[in-house]
């Protein structure tokens, strides 16, 4: 099952808190202003098969469709 | 049903688990084994019969008809090159034969940017028991380098 771009909006704290978002080819690289806002639980159970965080960069591993969720999440929140 | 996944370059066989990125080593989007590329440019080379459905310059997967699909990422981070050194030969969407190139690169000038080489090449969405009979240690571009059960 592809993981849900509504959820992982949600679970990375909400379309406020991301200043960027980019695919590579199994995840999507995102960069929020507040990592306390990142709910790592909630990006799980959107789909994601792991979850790295450094700082303001988290990494959520979502598999090959990656550029697919990607352009999901861009096209929500403009 | 068996299905044999080639060594996209030459190179020494290494275990996922060896692989410095998490997603890779701990096995997150599948099993799998890398190669740790010899140093010379040249061309990687598809693991499987079956269509190119995703094709970045650095990194590739090849969807057998049977649906089971296979990742090739050539080199760590390489994402942040965008492109630069990396020749698709091919295009999304191509159908291709097991040992044919898809993407021209270097793996020298990859290390001379600082980042690894290294080549994961993973089964993706499949336990770790589907792979079988992992290589090790050195290898040429087309030899077997695991099976898919």
């Amino acid at each position: 099952m592809a993981a849900d771009a509504r959820a992982i909006i949600a679970g990375l704290g909400g379309v406020d808190n991301i200043i960027e978002i980019e695919p590579c080819i199994t995840r999507l690289r995102t960069e929020v202003r507040d990592a306390a806002r990142v709910n790592q639980h909630a990006l799980k159970a959107a789909g994601a098969h792991g979850v790295m965080a450094a700082g303001n960069i988290v990494q959520i591993v979502v598999g090959p469709e990656a550029d697919t969720i990607a352009s999901d999440i861009e096209d929500i929140i403009g | 049903m068996l299905t044999p996944v080639l060594a996209p370059m030459a190179g020494a066989a290494i275990s996922l688990s060896a692989v410095p990125d998490p997603v890779f080593s701990q096995a997150m989007v599948g099993p799998g084994a890398a190669i740790d590329p010899a140093r010379e440019p040249g061309h990687a080379l598809a693991p499987i019969s079956g269509r190119i459905v995703k094709l970045h310059p650095h990194a590739y997967v090849i969807e057998a008809p049977d649906g089971r699909g296979v990742l090739v990422h050539l080199g760590i981070d390489t994402v942040q090159l965008k492109g630069a050194g990396f020749e698709p030969l091919v295009a999304e969407g191509d159908p291709v034969r097991a040992g044919q190139p898809v993407v021209s690169w270097n793996p020298a000038d990859v290390e001379a940017g600082g980042r690894s080489p290294i080549c994961p090449v993973v089964a993706l969405d499949t336990p770790a028991s589907a792979v079988l009979r992992v290589a090790a240690g050195p290898v040429h571009a087309g030899d077997e380098l695991f099976q898919w059960d």
